[in-house]
C-alpha cells in the first residue's frame, strides 16, 4: 500500500519535473580528442579528431543567453579527455565569474597533483574519474598498461581534498563482474566515498566484443551485489541513472528512476548541437549554439524527451511498467528507434542467477 | 510556487532527502561544497611596487599559485573556519629578495581582497 502511494506520488513528480524543465545539469563537449583508446569508446563517450575543440567564447556566448540561473546549476566538462583542453582552467574560472559551478569527467590519465591544484584554483567542485577494475581488467578495458597507476595517483589527490565532491564511476563488464568486492576494498582504503556503476550498451566498439556486455544473469549479480553494499553503508554506491531495473528499484539508488535527459540534463556538443547526455543519438540534437539561441531551444524544444510517449513501442508498446519506466534511459534508443536497445527490466527478469537472494 | 510545493512533499515522501542529488551516467555529483574566492595583489615595502612571482600557498592544503608581472593572485579554496596563507619569495634574487610571510585569515564567509606588503631582505 505505501509502496503503490510512493511509486504514484514519483509518477506525479515526474511529470512536474518535466513541466518544470529547470536545467540544472550542462554538459559541456568541450573536445572529442582523447589520450586512450578504451575498448568500449563510442558506447559511453565519442572521441573524434576530426572536430576541433569549441572555442571558449562560442560555449560562454551561448549559455549567457540563459535567462534564469536555477540555484544548482552546474556545468560538466565531458569528452574526450578534457585534461587536454589548455585553456580548462580559464574556462572554469570564467564560470565561477559567472556564478555558475563547474566540474568534470575524467580518465584520470592526466590528473597530477599541478593539475589538481590548477583544477582547484580554478574553482572546481567536483569530479568524476573512471576506474574500471583491479590493475589488469582496468588496463585492459583502458587499452592502456600505465593506466590504472595513474588513475589511482589520481584517486589519492582527488581523495585528498575536502573541496571536492568527488565519485568513482566504473563500467562494469565480464572481465571485472567478480572483482566488485576487491575493488570496493580497494577505493575504501584509497578513502573514496562514492562509487557509481554503470553497463555498457551494445553501440561503438561495444557491439564487437561481447566481454564488455554483462549477461543476464550478471546484470542481476551487479544489482544483488549494490543492493547489499548500500545496505552495509560502507561507501555510498549505485547503480547509474541508465535504466529501470524492476523489483531493484528502488534498492540500487537514492531514488526511482528517472532519466533526467532534457528534462533537467541538457548539452552543447562538440559542434554545437544541443541535446542531453552526450551518449544519447546525436539525431536527437534539438538545435545548434551557431544558429540558435541555446536558451530558447532548452525552454522551447525538446518534446521528444520531456514527452515520451513515442517510446510504446516495439516491446515497450504493452509493458505494463511503462509509466515508471517510459522506454527506459534515452541513450537506449539508437537508429531506427523502432524498439529499445536495452531493457534492464526484462534481462532481470530472465535471468536464472538465484546465488544471493 | 505550486509545483515548488509539490517537489517537498515529493522529495519528502521519497526514500532520501537528497532527492534533486541526481547525476547522468557519465556525469558527476554535484558540487554543494563552499569555497571562497582570495584575490590580492602583493607590493614592495621599499619601491611600492608590484612583485611578481611570489608563491601564495595556504598552510593547510596543497594549493598554491604565483603573482603575476601586477603582483596579483587570485584562487579558490575551501571555506574553512581558519586559513593560513603563506606569500614566499622562492625565486632567489629574480625579482627582488624578500622576507616571508605568513597571514591568518579568519572571516572566510566571504570572498576576500588582500592587500600584501612584503619587505625586502
Ligand atoms: S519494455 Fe520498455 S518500458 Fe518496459 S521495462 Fe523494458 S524498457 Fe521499460
Ligand atoms: S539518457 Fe537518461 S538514463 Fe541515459 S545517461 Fe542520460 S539521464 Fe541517464
Amino acid at each position: 500500500m505505501l509502496s503503490s502511494l510512493i511509486k504514484y506520488s514519483f509518477r506525479k513528480f515526474k511529470v512536474s519535473e518535466t513541466k518544470r524543465h529547470e536545467l540544472n545539469y550542462l554538459f559541456w563537449e568541450c573536445t572529442t580528442r582523447c589520450n586512450l583508446n578504451c575498448l568500449h569508446c563510442g558506447s559511453d563517450c565519442s572521441k573524434n579528431s576530426v572536430n576541433k575543440d569549441m572555442p571558449a567564447e562560442d560555449f560562454f556566448e551561448a549559455i549567457d543567453t540563459i535567462k534564469r540561473i536555477p540555484q544548482n546549476f552546474t556545468v560538466v566538462f565531458t569528452g574526450g579527455e578534457p585534461l587536454l583542453r589548455k585553456d580548462l582552467e580559464l574556462c572554469g574560472k570564467e564560470l565561477r565569474r559567472r556564478g555558475f559551478k563547474w566540474s568534470m569527467v575524467s580518465n584520470g590519465h592526466l590528473y597530477d597533483k599541478e593539475r589538481h591544484i590548477s583544477l582547484l584554483n580554478a574553482g572546481i567542485g567536483a569530479l568524476t574519474i573512471s576506474l574500471d577494475g583491479l590493475k589488469e581488467s582496468h588496463n585492459w578495458l583502458r587499452n592502456n598498461e600505465k593506466s590504472f597507476d595513474k588513475v589511482m595517483n589520481a584517486v589519492q589527490l582527488a581523495a585528498s581534498s575536502n573541496r571536492l565532491n568527488f565519485d568513482i564511476v566504473t563500467c562494469v563488464n565480464q572481465r571485472n563482474i567478480n572483482e566488485l568486492e576487491q575493488i570496493k576494498k580497494l577505493l575504501i582504503s584509497k578513502n573514496v566515498k562514492a562509487w557509481r556503476l554503470f553497463t555498457i550498451i551494445p553501440i561503438g566498439r561495444a557491439v564487437h566484443n561481447p566481454e564488455l556486455l554483462l549477461t543476464d544473469n550478471q546484470l542481476v549479480q551487479l544489482m544483488d551485489f549494490i543492493a547489499a553494499c548500500r545496505k552495509s553503508k560502507e561507501i555510498d554506491i549505485k547503480f547509474s541513472c541508465e535504466g529501470y531495473v524492476g523489483k531493484y528499484e528502488p534498492l540500487v539508488r537514492d531514488s526511482f528512476f528517472f532519466c533526467r535527459a532534457g528534462i533537467n540534463i541538457g548539452s552543447i556538443l562538440i559542434d554545437g548541437s544541443i541535446s542531453a547526455c552526450p551518449n544519447i543519438a546525436r539525431s536527437f540534437s534539438q538545435g545548434n549554439i551557431y544558429k540558435d539561441n541555446f536558451y530558447s531551444v532548452w525552454d522551447n524544444k525538446f518534446q521528444p524527451f520531456r514527452n515520451r510517449d513515442w517510446t510504446r513501442i516495439g516491446q515497450c508498446k504493452t509493458c505494463k511498467d511503462f509509466k515508471d519506466c517510459q522506454g527506459n534511459g534515452l541513450h537506449n534508443w539508437h537508429g531506427e528507434k523502432n524498439n529499445v536497445l536495452v531493457c534492464h527490466k526484462e534481462k532481470i527478469e530472465t535471468a536464472t542467477y538465484r546465488e544471493h537472494r | 510556487m505550486k509545483r515548488n510545493v509539490i517537489r517537498q512533499i515529493v522529495g519528502g515522501l521519497s526514500l532520501t532527502s537528497a532527492m534533486f542529488v541526481f547525476q547522468a551516467c557519465y556525469g558527476t555529483p554535484q558540487d554543494f561544497g563552499l569555497d571562497l574566492l582570495i584575490e590580492g595583489q602583493v607590493k614592495s615595502k621599499t619601491s611600492g611596487l608590484p612583485i611578481k612571482g611570489i608563491k601564495v600557498s595556504v598552510a593547510d592544503n596543497m594549493q598554491y599559485t604565483w603573482t603575476n608581472e601586477e603582483g596579483e593572485f587570485s584562487f579558490y579554496t575551501e571555506m574553512l573556519e581558519e586559513l593560513t596563507l603563506r606569500f614566499q619569495d622562492v625565486d632567489s634574487i629574480k625579482n627582488g629578495l624578500h622576507v616571508d610571510k605568513d597571514t591568518v585569515l579568519t572571516d572566510l564567509s566571504k570572498d576576500i581582497y588582500l592587500d600584501i606588503v612584503l619587505e625586502e631582505k
